[in-house]
């Protein structure tokens, strides 16, 4: 045992939102508004899996990570787990995931455009939690 | 609000007009990418790849690049949700989004989706490509797509008043461009000028009364000067750095665009000395102008107004010098050259059988050119077409100007 929270768990998503919430203040995630939901396809225990962020005035308001159908949301990324996985280790930039078509985003694209930033923010930050993948 | 403004277009009407069109042909979704659908419908100018998604209810939502969208939304009458841009990423190309927001909001993908193909003179025309209309295919493979341009091309026939008045300002500010390069080259100052100068010239001027830009592709401002202007069936003369020189002639034409209306008009110049020969050419090609503008009206055709100043510049002894067209069509950016609806004996050409309507709009264009004397002339100015005669735009007077 590493000691480590297995990533998409209930402890790891408990050590993420703790983080989100200590080091992303509204003035960091420039008073947003928004809500954003990333896919998780072709998982290993076969199932798909969701991590679901609202923010209202910059405040995350609603961090879920669960298995299942994600809760409707203004912006939606698709990928593998193993993208995603990546993603959060920092191992690859979103933004190259999404030119590169291994993730796919839903949404208005000239709104992403304004969170562009503000996503990259939020996976610096889940990156710093380590996990098991 | 409508009424205040002398260049409101009721865009919402227009929308509603293509609906009911639709009905009529079965027609679920429109899918326009031309740029004269998309000036037609969105009142923005779309320079990048775009389309406009027209659905047989309710409001259109437009595509173009994401570099762009805001500012398009920012221009266009719909709202900001209904300007989404494409991009380069999973998800956010073109097709994906077109096909999703079909599929997803509209009818599940099923249906009839009528698209713009043809064939175009005019580059930047915007039929849907070989490879757009497969990717459109593959993602939405339970439609049938059906080429509906005819919609747009019959209903943009007819100009509304605030159209014909964008053009008239448009051609206010043509005017200021060629009052600006007549102050240039008058007391001998073409002599420091070259073509590309004096285009120059007429842009900084006409921009200063509010035109957007010179919006030709043939070349923003066309100028010509001496031989240039007497290229044989030429009438196309992006400028060159050719120096302006005495004994020579000048040909200036102008495009400015304002709203989305377009300023498209010559003025031709005799930079002195002027020879008797060099006279006779400019004095045939003034006399026929004239003429020309005489027989406009509605209920001539193109190709009974092109016999007949045919056989009168025949009578006078210049007919080889003539190319033998008289008017090319236009509209809101990105809808020019043809005339009618595009259903004549030539597929996608001017109808040459086209009876001319009230408020319809044409450049009346016309081209003498003479290349054994190196010398030709060039008259371009948008009509508005009446009941018994037409509206000419421009003020400019009509002549051939000698520049001392």
């Amino acid at each position: 045992m590493s000691g480590k929270p297995r990533y998409l768990s209930p402890e790891w998503k408990e050590q993420v939102e703790a983080l989100l919430k200590s080091e992303l203040t509204p003035e960091k995630m420039n008073h947003i508004t928004s809500s954003m939901s990333n896919i998780y396809v072709n998982c290993p225990d076969g199932k798909n899996h969701y991590m679901f962020f609202g923010f209202v005035n910059g405040k995350l308001d609603r961090f879920l990570v669960n298995e299942g159908e994600a809760p409707q949301a203004e912006f939606k990324i698709t990928g593998d787990y193993d993208t995603f996985a990546k993603i959060s280790r920092a191992e690859m930039n979103a933004q190259v995931g999404l030119m590169s078509g291994k993730l796919k985003l839903k949404g208005n694209m000239v709104k992403a455009l304004k969170l562009a930033s503000i996503a990259d923010r939020l996976n610096k930050v889940i990156a710093k939690v380590e996990a098991e993948f | 609000m409508k009424s205040q403004d002398p260049y409101y277009i009721d865009f919402p009407a227009r929308i509603k007009s293509i609906q009911a069109e639709m009905d009529k042909e079965g027609l679920d979704v429109y899918l326009g990418s031309r740029l004269r659908t998309l000036s037609w419908t969105l009142d923005a100018f779309c320079p990048w790849r775009s389309y406009v998604v027209i659905p047989r209810e309710g409001m259109p939502v437009a595509f173009t690049f994401v570099i762009d969208a805001a500012r398009v939304g920012d221009d266009s009458w719909l709202d900001e949700d209904n300007i989404r841009g494409y991009a380069p990423m999973g998800g956010q190309d073109q097709v994906a989004q077109i096909s999703d927001y079909i599929i997803e909001d509209l009818l599940a993908g099923k249906g009839r989706i009528g698209y713009e193909t043809g064939l175009s003179n005019y580059l930047p025309e915007g039929n849907l490509t070989q490879y757009e209309y497969e990717a459109f295919k593959a993602a939405l493979p339970e439609a049938t797509f059906i080429n509906a341009h005819f919609i747009v091309d019959q209903l943009s026939l007819i100009k509304d008043e605030g159209t014909i008045n964008r053009f008239r300002e448009a051609s206010r500010q043509v005017d200021a461009g060629h009052k600006a390069v007549y102050e240039a080259i008058i007391d001998g100052g073409f002599k420091k000028l070259t073509e590309t100068e004096v285009a120059g010239i007429a842009s900084l001027a006409m921009r200063k009364e509010g035109s957007e830009w010179e919006w030709s592709f043939t070349g923003g401002n066309e100028i010509a000067s001496g031989y240039r202007t007497g290229y044989t069936g030429g009438a196309c003369t992006p400028p060159g750095r050719r120096k302006l020189a005495a004994g020579e002639p000048l040909m200036v034409d102008l495009h400015a665009m304002f709203k989305l209306g377009l300023g498209d008009h010559s003025v031709n110049y005799l930079l002195s000395p002027v020879s008797d020969r060099q006279w006779w050419h400019a004095n045939n090609f003034v006399n026929i102008v004239k003429k020309t503008h005489q027989t406009y009206r509605a209920g001539i055709t193109p190709s009974g107004l092109a016999a007949e100043m045919l056989s009168y510049a025949d009578e006078q002894g210049f007919a080889d010098y003539m190319v033998p067209g008289f008017e090319h069509g236009i509209g809101m950016m990105g809808d020019e050259w043809r005339i009618g609806k595009h259903d004549g004996p030539m597929p996608y050409w001017t109808d040459p059988f086209h009876v001319y309507q009230e408020n319809e709009m044409l450049i009346c264009a016309m081209q003498y050119a003479c290349a054994e004397d190196g010398i030709g002339f060039r008259y371009e100015a948008p009509i508005v077409i009446k009941e018994n005669g037409m509206e000419l735009l421009p003020k400019h007077p009509l002549e051939i100007i000698e520049i001392k």
